[in-house]
């Protein structure tokens, strides 16, 4: 699943883009930015926010439709 | 007359007979929902596993217990309520339909469990040593007994649902195990003590399950051979091999054999570990127990599997990683095409996925989790009605992988290869450490995909503008690698890339800096590190050392730099050169180092072929290193989409 970043609540400390393998993550004005494309949803960047600014949704069986 | 007999005879289980002695063992996914239930997603991937041909297919472990103290993944399967029937139903159904025994595992995560609480039950508190698990929470004599019962009731539930045999798993710091390793299990209460009370809730489980479904139902378990826990008062093999016995006693109708703890600080499944190295432990359990005997652990070529068979060192093949990769791995290896495997290289991302609640994917097979969306063409690609000529520039694993899937859609696919040989950076990273020559298994296999499709390989082809222009094609897919950065500083010692040191075997001065400490870095490290003494100096501008490499071998790489005396900078920004001297900007901080020599480990993308299309009108697409410097997934994945997207 990919990542949803709130660039509104993320403060731009850069952790997650650290950790990025593909960085697919990058700092731009301040904030955390996802190209999309590059990501490979590994999940790496999710706890490494401390402000959860990044959430990876799991779906649920409601879900399904 | 099959090269495996042994492999495809017929197996005994209890009063069940498989068609052959190969077990798709469990192995956990996150293609289930976060509420336990089962997904069409799940289901087409184990019906791939079933028509792959194994004799027996388990589904991934399921939590039976409704707090979820059992659960160990977002995206576990469970089997606490009547109510998770129906789907459960659904795999056994389709395992059954293709002629292979269905086996249901049971599955209390316990040390590991408690994903969505905020703490993990156990037969002791023990602190957890791996930070992703939580806080561990004794369990009280009464949530004992209460276990049990949702242990025996999962089992009945298993059994309305149709399948064939349960399996109970007691490994790496899930529930069963936390009690029978010395390690985890202090308890005074009748459930700690000697190997036979610690084995206690073990066998009051497999009692309980075999009274609730009858002798007619098999019921197996996984259990520990070998913890690997000796640095933290873990079992002795003795006291493991006790186990296997105790579990016989109880009733158990096979055992499977198991090698460390997620915990242990010895590598267990990488490739540094030989394959078939662990058979000697099911040699041991063998020599106690009478009921059938499996094992999985490395052992990814069938004939070792064969001749643990014939040595009577095994009873049955267990397979999670080979058949992740290749869940036709049975029926290949029956019909002599062993070449066409999509072989595992145990990089183990799909275990790095489970961890981080994603669905697991796989470097060597993209349409993992896929098999049931027909774009994705597990089971073939529909013709396309459009077929194109395509350049792919890089025999790579990015432009092969993309090469065959593209000419397996009916597309009219060249390749040119700078190299006399395929495999483009492949070739260097086989060389880093010890097994590592495994990853030239997927290349082979891509080859020989390509070559069955109909791609036109040329190797020994650097190719030019002016030869790409007088060639007929469509589409123009460069896969070319990446570029190594140029040093932009004047530095009076030498100045080498990964290729010379690797492919060109030049030997740098042994005070060298290695610019860069990404998966390229380190690799350059550890080669010249097992080739030689080396003082090295690696430089790494962001926090993270290793930031692109799996956390199964980053680990096994950062104790032997640290062994090995290797100054690692992070956060350090090289800032000037004077003579031999490196300024660096460590954190604001100055520092100088001294070196001879300076290896260029940083990379870029290779987009050099944009104005060239533009001017001829040609279709352009970057993949693998060529668009972004990764991994070998990455390539080989982009190699995949690009293929199915051509149209």
């Amino acid at each position: 699943m990919i990542p949803i970043v709130d660039r509104k609540i993320c403060v731009g400390c850069g952790k997650c883009v650290e950790v990025c393998p593909p960085q697919a993550l990058a700092l731009i004005d301040n904030s955390a930015y996802l190209r999309e494309e590059l990501c490979e949803e590994c999940g790496f960047c999710a706890p490494e926010c401390s402000v959860n600014a990044i959430v990876i949704y799991f779906p649920l069986s409601k879900d399904r439709s | 007359m099959s090269k495996y007999p042994h492999i495809f005879s017929p197996g005994f289980i209890g009063s069940l007979v498989a068609k052959n002695r190969v077990k798709y063992a469990a192995t956990e996914t996150n293609f289930p929902f976060a509420d336990g239930y089962v997904s069409d997603r799940e289901v087409a991937y184990m019906e791939a596993q079933a028509l792959g041909g194994a004799g027996i297919v388990t589904t991934q472990g399921a939590y039976p217990d409704p707090k979820g103290e059992g659960k160990g993944f977002k995206g576990m399967m469970a089997i606490y309520n009547d109510r998770f029937i129906p789907g459960l139903a659904r795999i056994a159904s389709v395992i059954k339909q293709h002629g292979a025994l269905s086996c249901l595992q049971i599955l209390h995560c316990g040390r590991e469990g408690g994903v969505d609480l905020d703490y993990s039950l156990m037969a002791s508190v023990v602190p957890q040593k791996l930070s992703y698990f939580k806080t561990p929470k004794e369990i009280t004599h009464e949530e004992i007994q209460a276990s049990i019962k949702e242990h025996t009731d999962a089992a009945r539930r298993a059994r309305d649902a149709g399948f064939d045999m349960i399996e109970i798993s007691g490994i790496v710091g899930y529930l069963i195990s936390t009690f029978i390793s010395r390690y985890t299990n202090k308890r005074s209460d009748g459930y700690g003590g000697n190997i036979r009370s610690r084995c206690r809730l073990m066998m009051e489980i497999i009692q309980g399950i075999k009274a609730k479904v009858g002798n007619a139902m098999p019921v197996g378990i996984r259990l520990c051979g070998l913890e690997l826990l000796d640095d933290r008062g873990g079992n002795t093999l003795e006291e493991s091999l006790e186990s296997f016995k105790l579990a016989e006693e109880a009733g158990a109708d096979y055992v499977s054999v198991t090698i460390g703890w997620h915990e242990s600080s010895t590598s267990v499944i990488t490739r540094d570990v030989p394959m078939g190295h662990w058979l000697y432990v099911s040699k041991e359990v063998k020599k106690i127990v009478k009921i059938p005997v499996m094992m999985a652990f490395r052992q990814f070529l069938p004939h070792i599997p064969e001749k643990a068979l014939a040595d009577d060192v095994i009873d049955f093949w267990e397979a999670c990683r080979p058949m992740i990769a290749d869940p036709e791995l049975p029926r290949k290896a029956s019909e002599g095409r062993e070449d066409e495997i999509i072989p595992c290289i145990a990089c183990n991302v799909c275990f790095s996925r489970l961890y981080y609640h994603q669905p697991i994917m796989c470097s060597v097979r993209p349409t993992v989790g896929h098999e049931g969306e027909p774009e994705w063409g597990y089971y073939g690609f529909q013709k396309t009605t459009n077929p194109k000529k395509i350049v792919i520039i890089g025999g790579g694993p990015a432009g092969l992988q993309c090469a065959a899937v593209a000419a397996r859609k009916g597309h009219q696919v060249s390749l040119f290869e700078k190299d006399p040989g395929l495999g483009g950076s492949i070739n260097l990273a086989s060389q880093i450490d010890e097994g590592a020559v495994e990853l030239l298994r997927p290349v082979k296999t891509l080859q020989k995909e390509c070559q069955n499709a109909g791609v036109i390989i040329q190797t020994d082809v650097c190719m030019t503008e002016e030869q790409l222009g007088s060639l007929d094609y469509d589409v123009l897919v460069i896969a070319t690698g990446a570029l190594t950065r140029k040093f932009s500083f004047d530095f009076p010692g030498s100045i080498y890339t990964p290729g010379d040191i690797i492919a060109h075997k030049k030997k740098p001065p042994i005070t060298s800096a290695i610019i860069g400490g990404n998966g390229v870095g380190l690799g350059v490290a550890v080669f010249l590190l097992r080739s030689g003494d080396y003082n090295l100096t690696i430089i790494e501008e962001s926090g993270k050392l290793g930031r692109d490499v799996n956390p199964f071998y980053l680990w096994q790489y950062v104790r032997l730099l640290k062994e090995r005396g290797v100054k690692i900078f992070v956060r350090t920004a090289l800032k000037s050169i004077s003579a031999n001297a490196l300024q660096l900007d460590i954190r604001g901080n100055n520092t100088n180092i001294e070196v001879d020599g300076v290896i260029m480990a940083l990379q870029d993308s290779h987009r050099s072929w944009d104005s060239f299309a533009r001017k001829h009108g040609k279709e352009i697409y970057y993949i693998g290193d060529a668009k972004q410097p990764r991994r070998l997934n990455n390539a080989i994945h982009d190699g995949y989409r690009l293929g199915m997207v051509i149209s």
